[in-house]
């Protein structure tokens, strides 16, 4: 048990304040989806769930929403498997190429999204590889952006990992992939799937680099909710955004559970 | 027959090597060690014969096969390293069972076999114990009986007492030896302890950068040491300035100090060319202890340190210092500083090597 009182008085508030300012727009896009007047304002005219109806009744919002979780799904595997390869060989390669290698993959974290999206469409566009405004292309934008979290979050695991447990493994007679998945991947594990929930929730929320690779009538959610609010600011896109915020919270949840249980299981 | 074979065994990294043309032959059953500072070869040496590194070039026989393509799994060769590598996040019977598994044995046979394993390591009834729950000497003890339960044909050791405190080391050193023994399993161990080595191997083969430098039984290896390295890595030696006058018989003679003695020494040391004598502190004898056939030298204590069982003394020789211990017994000699007292040796027991 660590010592509460220890933790001075003053960090506590800092603390509190930061934790109020990152929750506070959370709970004003609840709390304008269950508004009951007809226009997105806060504070809410009267509580209601007229407008989750609404969003639940509304063929656009649904199938935007199903598109951008089997998009950020889609997206996250992809990225998952790349990402741990990558952080795989970032974190044992001894050659100068591994650190060089680490800033390029980093790269479209610090790139705007903006850009990105845009570099990407002209790539596209000009090459005319017939990814412009398709799934595919969309996809590939996603995976970039996304790949960095699980790069991150697998090479922060792989600090400190003992090889020597891959060669004991080795030497009792387990093939190099066998040794891997035995041993290595069940001890990475919770990195990977820290790593998979972050990119999970990227893809899910992307907007930017959305923008310039939507496919045409197939509009991600976060793009669905902004058409909305341009054309007709009714509060159906925070209704969406209840529902957006409960998926992230919930795969939080229940990814966290599993990684923790993999932690008590060990112990 | 011999069961290990490293034939010109070489690894070179960039500019340097880090093993150069080791050859060795291990007996089956045979207990020997590499023995040598750090850096000096004898961890690379291991992991080559384990399958972990490539040579650059050499061979390694086990029995009559060339294993150096092949892959560590297919080697059948158990190793126990430094930190012991238990698996974290599997208990004690599932770490025993690892290599089990893998062999497809029946489950009932597995189950028989971890429980024999921790039997013989005296370990029984931990099976559902993790990593984290272990000593450190009861992690060696899994990591011993993991790789023990496969029978492989060769049991690699890498430092595997250092991570221990000096007590349980004392206490595994024998437990080791004496499973080896028990076992026959021939093993190669990596340590840059002399009294690790001195104690358990039945050979030992020293190495200095990435060479062996002397191969032989303990008594060997200390008591004829054939490089300066080895007197000096092997126990305490007072090392001496002379100078070779000619030879008679298969010693050397030498001249210390401006007396001549006789010295054992290899033949190809020159009349005329300076050399060291080498002779241990507990081979010099003094004052009364001193018997006619020994050269006699005069020399001065300049101090005496009481050790418990041993009495050291700092003698002045000349124009050189000499360490000399006695056994603390009943009725000894003992010494006081400024005492001028007659020193000398078995020239039987000192060694003339080249400079």
């Amino acid at each position: 048990m660590r010592d509460e009182a220890a933790v001075s008085l003053l960090f506590k508030a800092v603390a509190m304040l930061t934790l109020v300012v990152l929750l506070l727009p959370v709970v004003i896009v609840v709390l304008a989806g269950l508004n009951a007047g007809d226009y997105l304002t806060f504070p809410p005219k009267g509580l209601s769930l007229r407008w989750v109806v609404a969003f639940l009744g509304s063929a656009t919002f649904m199938s935007a929403y199903v598109y951008s979780f089997v998009l950020a799904l889609v997206a996250t595997l992809i990225s998952t498997v790349i990402g741990t390869l990558a952080s795989l060989y970032l974190s044992r390669s001894r050659s100068g190429a591994a650190a060089a290698l680490r800033g390029f993959f980093m790269l479209p974290v610090v790139l705007p999204g903006v850009v990105l999206g845009l570099a990407l469409y002209i790539f596209y566009v000009t090459t005319d590889i017939g990814l412009a405004r398709t799934f595919a292309g969309l996809l590939i934008g996603h995976v970039l952006v996304t790949c960095p979290f699980v790069i991150a979050t697998v090479t922060a695991s792989m600090v400190g990992f003992d090889l020597s447990l891959e060669e004991a493994a080795r030497s009792l007679g387990a093939s190099p992939w066998t040794a891997f998945r035995k041993i290595t991947l069940r001890l990475i594990a919770p990195g990977i799937s820290a790593g998979a929930i972050f990119a999970f929730i990227v893809s899910f929320g992307q907007f930017e680099t959305t923008l310039f690779l939507t496919v045409p009538n197939h509009e991600p959610l976060p793009m669905a909710m902004y058409i909305s609010l341009r054309y007709k600011f009714e509060p159906t896109a925070a209704a969406a955004g209840i529902f957006a915020i409960a998926l992230v919270a919930l795969s939080t949840v229940v990814s966290s559970r599993l990684v923790s249980l993999r932690r008590v299981f060990r112990a | 027959m011999s069961d290990i074979r490293l034939v010109n065994l070489t690894k070179s990294y960039g500019e340097g090597n880090a093993v150069s043309e080791v050859n060795l032959e291990i007996g089956e059953g045979e207990f020997f060690s590499l023995l040598g500072p750090s850096g000096c070869g004898k961890s690379t040496t291991l992991r080559m014969i384990a399958g972990f590194i490539r040579p650059t070039s050499g061979q390694i026989f086990v029995g009559r096969d060339d294993i150096t393509a092949l892959p560590p799994e297919r080697r059948d060769i158990g190793i126990v390293f430094q930190n012991y590598a238990i698996f974290p996040h599997m208990n004690v019977a599932e770490n025993i069972a690892f290599g089990l598994k893998l062999r497809k044995l029946p489950k009932a046979e597995i189950a028989r076999r971890i429980e024999a394993a921790l039997k013989q390591v005296g370990l029984a009834g931990y099976d559902d114990r993790y990593q984290r729950q272990l000593s450190g000497g009861e992690q060696q003890r899994v990591a011993l009986a993991r790789v023990l339960v496969t029978e492989p044909r060769i049991l690699l050791l890498d430092e595997p007492l250092s991570a221990l405190d000096k007590g349980l080391r004392e206490e595994m050193k024998f437990w080791i030896k004496d499973l080896q023994k028990k076992l026959r399993i021939t093993t190669v161990y990596v340590t840059h302890d002399q009294d690790e080595a001195l104690t358990m191997s039945d050979r030992i083969g020293v190495m200095s950068k990435s060479r062996i430098v002397q191969v032989g039984s303990p008594q060997e290896i200390y008591e004829r040491p054939k490089t300066l390295f080895v007197t000096s890595f092997i126990g305490h030696s007072n090392v001496l300035d002379v100078t070779v006058t000619g030879r008679e018989g298969d010693m050397a003679v030498v001249v210390l100090d401006g007396r001549e003695m006789r010295a054992r020494g290899a033949a190809d040391l020159k009349p005329g060319a300076s050399a060291k004598l080498v002779v241990r502190p507990e081979n010099i004898l003094m004052g009364a202890a001193l018997g006619d056939g020994e050269p006699r030298l005069a020399a001065t204590v300049l101090s005496e340190t009481y050790q418990g069982a041993l009495v050291r003394y700092r003698l002045k020789l000349g124009s050189q210092e000499i360490v000399a211990e006695r056994q603390n017994q009943a009725h000894v000699e003992r010494f006081a500083p400024g005492t001028e007292i007659m020193i000398g040796w078995d020239p039987g027991w000192s060694e003339a090597l080249t400079a």
